[in-house]
């Protein structure tokens, strides 16, 4: 028997970790995840779910708090957005070096200046290379389940590692939508409880995160990675378990829309996926054979994944809603990593690859902004070329908005 | 809603030297300097608490000389803090088996849990923190192990670093003659001045061993968060033999230059109160990184001290003083 509601996605997002039954909160106000706290501040103090609820004094307290509450054992939630996600700079790779998987949502908002609250990913991009696993949701259906999803993954004891549960500020986070909320049988069988292999205990003790020389620091580096490789079939793994326990269809990596014969593609993540799949559906009606990958984690990047998707596509747009100022191809961060991916295709498969930058301090991506990447790649698979890394939405001098 | 019994321990007050816990809790693998200051403080305090505790370790000299991989020197629990969160990292600790104990996930008597701080990561970088962690009432021990520098950075100034010492950011010249200018931070008077919760707070030092246990026992013993002030010298920073570490201590009693009282329940209780104060001069004379001082300087700090000798005089309610360390004679 589910439960249907018409809920936001700071809203799910409490649901799920009510529903996880987190032991520690942390919290601290900045908006557009603020909701997710309020709620769980209201689930504590009605009792409808026993744990401590502390009051950070920023952010770097809160990722403190959680450290500390994971260290010693307990199922630790905190959140964050925009410079909320900065301010805490210090602690993403303790937390990650240190193997807490401990869980940090994140509706996320652009970077000051100047103070802007619209959504943008470039608060948690920032951090993608600290170690934490990392991903974005595109529906509040799917932030709810990516909060399971990601306890159960980040404390496998065979990852153990902190998790960044991404939604849009705004679009996600504020816009309620359906979800179908599970019984607590479900999420049992297939969340078991936080158990670390080593906790503080009065008992047992252990000394945590102790110096190390020189050394002994690549071969720590080299694990962390190694850890990495091997989180991809767990991501398998519980993707099935959910799949099969809560009646879902996800993909463990990306979700492909009409990309069997597509010819060109958008490779997007998070809320403007919704308008992009639209866009799609419309191209397909007047002929055009487009398509859709839409990314469900940043880290692990699913590198073989996209190049079976995007093998023998003509050409690609990397829409990009996050900021690499003087980075490779001059905009965003995807594209980086999307072109690396598709670097050892076959010469006759490997698609011609650009970049959009769309979306940024919280626009909308509109159905006609996505007509007029479709325009270029089609530009691009005549000219057989590149001819330029980047195209900024709304600036351009022919098509877009403005 | 009835309370919870989160099986708080009592620890009792030890009487004599001889019936202190003969059971070390810091115990070799630790390479400090000779005479290491704060590392005595460490034993002391791990001494008085013992088994039954988890130590959080901001970054300092007691993280960095103490916690080689493989060879820490903490028998007890023992975590790593930034320089900046020891406060926040012992607030989650604290949080951790307060749900845990009420879920019945941990059984055992609630553990001591203590932040072993330098002063940089109580009163510089470490406030936030601290102020923090006090301000929610968790059940923490914040201990201040004050060696008065950023020491295992190359003796940086810090906000205890007292007036007219020279140290690698201050360094003594022509245009600025006493090194250091500003006068120290008073940590025991931040805390105390606007954290509600707070329940105990006390000065020590390492030449007053008993005195420091049974402070730390008592600042445990309290249901919620606690703050100690040890005074810790530091050969390296201060510039003195290593032999006069308990020597330094007793003389910053014996001069004004520190004051040990206990704080508790808004009251004020001194001990160690000398009749006649010696002259801070006795004090620095032995101490290299006051060599460069002029008599002008000396007797502007003279004159720091005498104002809270004086404020001491006031307010003092003198307790039975605690027999302090024996020392070498020279």
């Amino acid at each position: 028997m589910s439960n249907e509601r018409f809920l936001t996605g700071c809203s799910a997002a409490a649901q799920a970790a009510k529903m996880a039954e987190v032991e520690v909160i942390c919290s601290y106000p900045i908006r557009p995840y603020t909701a997710i706290m309020m709620e769980l501040a209201k689930m504590v103090a009605n009792g409808e779910l026993d744990a401590e609820f502390v009051h950070g004094e920023g952010e770097h307290a809160q990722l403190s708090v959680v450290l500390g509450a994971s260290a010693a054992g307990a199922r630790a939630y905190t959140g964050s957005a925009g410079v909320g996600v900065t301010y805490a700079g210090e602690l993403y790779s303790p937390v990650a070096g240190g193997r807490y998987p401990l869980q940090m949502a994140i509706a996320d908002r652009t970077l000051d200046p100047p103070g802007d609250f619209g959504s943008e990913h470039t608060d948690a991009m920032t951090f993608r290379d600290q170690g934490w696993l990392l991903g974005w949701a595109c529906s509040p259906q799917e932030v709810f389940d990516n909060t399971l999803m990601n306890y159960r993954i980040g404390e496998d004891h065979r990852v153990m590692l902190p998790q960044m549960v991404c939604q849009d500020g705004y679009f996600i986070s504020h816009i309620p939508d359906k979800v179908v909320l599970p019984e607590m049988s479900q999420v049992k069988e297939f969340l078991p409880p936080y158990n670390p292999p080593h906790p503080l205990h009065p008992e047992r003790p252990v000394s945590h995160g102790p110096q190390i020389r020189p050394d002994q620091g690549a071969p720590m580096d080299a694990q962390r990675a190694a850890v990495f490789l091997e989180v991809p079939a767990v991501i398998r793994e519980a993707t099935a378990d959910f799949n099969r326990i809560f009646g879902r269809k996800y993909d463990p990596f990306i979700e492909k829309h009409k990309m069997e014969d597509a010819e060109i593609a958008f490779f997007i993540m998070g809320a403007h996926s919704n308008t992009c799949r639209n866009t799609v559906d419309e191209l397909r009606k007047k002929g055009v054979k487009a398509g859709m990958v839409r990314l469900r984690w940043v880290r692990p990047w699913p590198t073989h994944a996209l190049a079976e998707a995007f093998a023998g596509v003509k050409a690609v747009a990397s829409v990009e809603t996050s900021t690499s100022y003087g980075g490779a191809m001059r905009g965003g961060n995807l594209v980086h990593e999307l072109r690396a991916s598709l670097y050892d295709l076959p010469d006759k498969e490997r698609p011609l690859v650009t970049s959009f930058m769309a979306g940024l301090g919280g626009e909308t991506i509109w159905l006609h902004d996505f007509e007029f990447m479709a325009k270029k790649l089609l530009n691009m698979i005549a000219e057989k070329r590149t001819s330029r890394y980047v195209y900024w939405i709304g600036f351009e001098a022919e098509g877009g908005k403005k | 809603m009835k309370a919870f019994d989160y099986r708080k321990q009592n620890l009792e007050p030890i009487k004599t030297f001889k019936s202190a816990p003969r059971e070390e809790m810091y115990v070799p693998g630790h390479r400090t300097c000779a005479g290491c200051g704060p590392a005595e403080n460490y034993k002391l305090v791990a001494k008085a608490a013992g088994r039954n505790t988890i130590f959080i370790g901001p970054t300092g000299c007691m993280y960095v000389a103490n916690s080689s991989y493989l060879c820490t020197p903490y028998a007890v629990n023992w975590i790593h803090a930034q320089i900046t969160n020891g406060g926040a990292v012992a607030s989650g600790i604290e949080a951790a088996f307060k749900v845990l104990a009420r879920k019945g996930k941990y059984n055992g008597a609630f553990p001591n849990i203590i932040v072993m701080a330098g002063d940089g990561g109580t009163v510089d970088i470490g406030l936030q923190a601290a102020s923090a962690m006090m301000y929610r009432g968790h059940d923490v021990l914040f201990i201040c192990y004050d060696n008065e520098s950023y020491a295992n950075t190359g003796i940086q100034t810090s906000p205890t670093t007292p007036y007219g010492a020279a140290t690698t950011f201050t360094p003594p010249g022509k245009m600025i003659p006493e090194g250091k200018k500003l006068f120290p931070k008073d940590p025991p008077q931040l805390f105390i001045g606007g954290h509600p919760l707070l329940k105990y707070v006390a000065t020590t030092t390492v030449a007053h061993p008993r005195d420091l246990m049974n402070k730390v026992r008592k600042a445990l013993n309290q249901d919620g968060p606690a703050f100690l002030h040890m005074l810790a010298p530091c050969p390296k920073g201060w510039v003195f033999d290593e032999s006069l570490t308990n020597e330094m201590a007793r003389l910053a009693v014996e001069t004004g230059m520190w004051s040990l009282y206990e704080w508790e329940n808004g009251e004020y209780k001194y001990s160690h109160i000398p009749k006649n104060y010696k002259p801070v001069s006795e004090y620095m004379k032995h101490q290299g990184r006051f060599k460069h001082l002029k008599e002008e300087h000396i007797a502007k700090m003279q004159a720091f001290v005498d104002e809270k000798i004086r404020k001491i005089k006031a307010a003092a309610k003198p307790v039975e003083a605690a027999p302090v360390a024996p020392h070498r004679k020279k």
